[in-house]
């Protein structure tokens, strides 16, 4: 019997699994590098007294202490952001639905105006957007203006009362409905339509027709979009930073941005890391939550 | 076969670029040992400022190039905020600039954290001469008797007006008014022209200005400089009074404007009825800005923020300081710019005081002549109003004053918008206040 020969290196870089992982390289550095790497700094910061400017010196869980005893802010923020999240992303997932709903129906126009209504999801997310959305919304803006041409009285400032500010930057995110609106609709053309003709045929309207064939068909994508833009809900950061900076009264003090004026208008960069660490086990919990709910309300093809 | 030829490619390409990087930094090695001496003279000039300052300050620098061939800049300039943030990474890894600006408000920080150089022996040697320029000037970048940075250009508090439109109804404005005076001063505009008052919210300083009329200090050593929460109560007070009575500018324009923003201030901009101030308050070299942005027609005067003590109160600010910093290799060099910035009279032609007066008198005479009508307006405020009755600055402000500014603004909003009285806000600003300075002391 013939012991196996070693291989030579030749043979060795000709496997698959070595092949696999050259070629993952690039993608193995950067996430190291760029993912792995500032993650553990950040924790580690997380558990110091760090401004940057002077070393880092070790806390222990001091910041997290602060932050759930002695920081009205980090309450404050955690509530807006909730806020903004729960109301937003709901209302911004009906309208994607509605639209998709509409543009379904093939037609010439369709993918014409599937381009248009994808177009605000590009560009919402820009700064020049939330500049101009924070001059529309002006006592003197364009928004006033249009009321004024009902009768409204004219000059009221939607971004310095503290029950409207929020609503400018909720309106900003519901516009950005396109992509979840792509979502929809390709799981809408996905629903047989042996089923809508079934229905038909047992003279369904079209409320039932809906409610108890479109509905609960999408409910996976439902899903997927309602995890996705969670998530994007609660590290909104732009609109919020550029628009309102929190005010006023921090009636929009969303929770990314005071991580952010924590690290770098008040240095207190530790600080505003463990901040970070506690938004992602948030996010996390969220997710989980949303997860364990799936049997609940999900539609499962398997079953 | 195909599958052996493609890993081999790929293999061969990585060992090749890996190789090609090794060779690079080899060679970038070789390269900088060679010419040290060269690269060492090219100097990082990073400032923050706007557009008129980085023309002037660009300017300045190719003229200093011209005159020391070898010498050459990298100037960099940025947004206040941005230019501090990009600053505090550089340091974290010790890439700072060679020659930076700097302010009062992050001198402290910097110099306690042994990132800026110690000028005094460049001073003493003459390297740097300041013999020109007057002691309460140099006195306010001293830490413990060692200057780290050199101030560019005096500045001064300054209440800034519409001139024209109080004109018009025959209001004339004094300098020293009291805060009385400036009560009713409001009150009568507010009546004949229908301007508001924007009482300095979001101005980080006007509690101090008013607190040294009580021979008190907004900052004192570990704790704010008060012993009461009546001390802070001034600027609330004011705001509180001035929104009940309805001589206040509806606060409500601050959420739409960028704050600091020239073009933008409610003196010059006003999105509805409410929100026009006749009035702003600023610093002096900020007229320049001020006057440019105003509509044509409307003159901007300047004159003192009102103060019960204007001796006391007012003070000359040393503003825009450059520092070389403990990362720069070549620190002579970097002492001769600054020595050229702040008394080559050929520089400050450029420069035409756009930082400030310039400290050195001589330099400052002649050009003074050289300015136009608003520049001279500042130079003749700060050396006839404001140098006569002063008394020094106080001390640069310690860690953790940003977060008491911040919350100062916040509290202000909270009045201003009625949401707590004066005197609850001076309480949670006197007890929250020395929570942050005692903290940023640890």
């Amino acid at each position: 019997m013939k012991n196996r020969k070693p291989m030579t290196l030749r043979q060795k870089l000709n496997t698959e699994s070595v092949a696999g992982v050259i070629c993952t390289m690039p993608f193995i550095i950067g996430f190291l590098m760029f993912m792995v790497v500032p993650m553990g700094i950040s924790l580690y910061y997380s558990f110091c007294n760090y401004d940057i400017l002077s070393a880092p010196v070790w806390t222990g869980i001091d910041n997290y202490v602060k932050m759930f005893t002695d920081d009205p802010k980090f309450w404050k923020s955690i509530g807006v952001t909730f806020y903004f999240a729960l109301v937003s992303v709901p209302l911004r997932l009906i309208f994607a639905l509605i639209v998709a709903m509409i543009l379904v129906k093939s037609s010439k126009a369709s993918a014409f105006y599937r381009a248009v209504y994808y177009l605000p999801s590009i560009i919402g997310g820009s700064v020049a957007v939330a500049i101009l959305w924070k001059r529309m919304f002006a006592a003197d803006g364009v928004i006033n203006k249009i009321l004024a041409v009902f009768g409204f009285p004219a000059d009221f400032s939607w971004l310095g009362s503290t029950k409207t500010a929020i609503w400018t930057l909720i309106i900003l995110a519901i516009w950005q409905f396109g992509s979840s609106m792509l979502i929809f609709l390709s799981a809408l053309k996905q629903i047989p339509s042996e089923l809508y003709e079934a229905s038909d045929v047992d003279g369904a309207n079209k409320f039932k027709k809906f409610f108890k064939i479109t509905l609960p068909l999408l409910t996976p994508t439902i899903f997927f979009n309602l995890v996705m833009q969670m998530i994007n809900g609660f590290l909104a950061f732009t609109q919020c930073f550029i628009i309102t900076q929190g005010k006023p009264l921090d009636s929009t003090l969303f929770y990314t941005v005071y991580t952010y004026f924590q690290s770098f208008k008040f240095y207190n960069t530790g600080y505003g890391a463990a901040l970070a660490w506690v938004m992602l086990l948030l996010i996390g919990l969220i997710t989980l939550i949303l997860f364990a709910t799936k049997r609940f309300w999900v539609y499962d093809e398997g079953n | 076969m195909k599958r052996k030829l493609i890993v081999l490619l790929l293999t061969a390409a990585m060992v090749a670029s890996m190789a090609a990087c090794g060779g690079n930094e080899d060679g970038g090695k070789k390269e900088t040992s060679k010419s040290s001496e060269e690269t060492s003279n090219k100097l990082t000039f990073s400032w923050w400022g706007n557009q008129v300052r980085n023309e002037r300050t660009s300017q300045i620098l190719d003229m200093y190039s011209e005159k020391n061939p070898g010498v050459t800049f990298d100037g960099q300039f940025s947004e206040w905020s941005d230019y501090w943030n990009k600053l505090a990474t550089a340091s974290a890894g010790h890439t700072l600039p060679d020659i930076v600006q700097m302010d009062l408000q992050y001198y402290d920080q910097y110099v306690k954290n042994d990132l800026l150089l110690d000028l005094t022996p460049y001073i003493e040697d003459g390297t740097l001469n300041l013999e020109d320029a007057d002691e309460s000037i140099l006195e306010a970048a001293k830490i413990d008797g060692k200057t780290y940075a050199v101030c560019n250009g005096v500045n001064a508090p300054a209440l800034l007006y519409n001139k024209t439109e109080l004109e018009k109804a025959g209001i004339e404005v004094k300098d020293g008014m009291t805060m009385d005076e400036f009560v009713e001063l409001s009150k009568e505009i507010q009546e004949k022209t229908g301007l508001r008052t924007n009482i300095g919210y979001h101005h980080e300083t006007l509690p101090e200005y008013w607190l040294r009329a009580k021979d008190l200090a907004f900052f004192g050593q570990g704790k704010l400089g008060v012993n009461s929460a009546q001390d802070l109560q001034t600027i609330f007070d004011l705001e509180e009074q001035a929104v009940k009575e309805g001589w206040h500018v509806d606060p409500s324009v601050f959420t739409e404007i960028t704050i600091g923003s020239a073009e933008q201030d409610p003196m010059i901009y006003g999105s509805s009825a409410g929100s026009m101030s006749w009035c702003m308050f600023a610093y002096s070299n900020q007229l320049a800005a001020v006057q440019e942005a105003a509509p044509e027609g409307v003159e901007i005067g300047i004159t003192t923020w009102p103060t019960d003590d204007l001796e006391k109160s007012n003070y000359l600010k040393p503003s825009q300081f450059f520092a070389v910093t403990s990362d720069c290799k070549n620190p002579e060099e970097a002492v001769k710019v600054l020595d050229y910035i702040t008394n080559s009279v050929e520089c400050n032609e450029v420069l035409l005081g756009e930082r400030g007066v310039p400290i050195s008198k001589s330099v400052a005479d002649v050009i003074t002549p050289k300015l136009d009508e608003t520049n001279q307006k500042i130079i003749t405020y700060v050396n006839d109003v404001v140098t006569p009755t002063c008394s020094t600055i106080s001390p640069v402000a310690p860690k953790g004053a940003s977060e008491v500014f911040d919350l100062l603004k916040n509290l202000e909003e909270q009045v201003l918008y009625g949401q707590i009285t004066a005197k609850e806000a001076a309480v949670r600003l006197f007890e929250e206040g020395n929570v942050f300075i005692a903290s940023g002391q640890e």
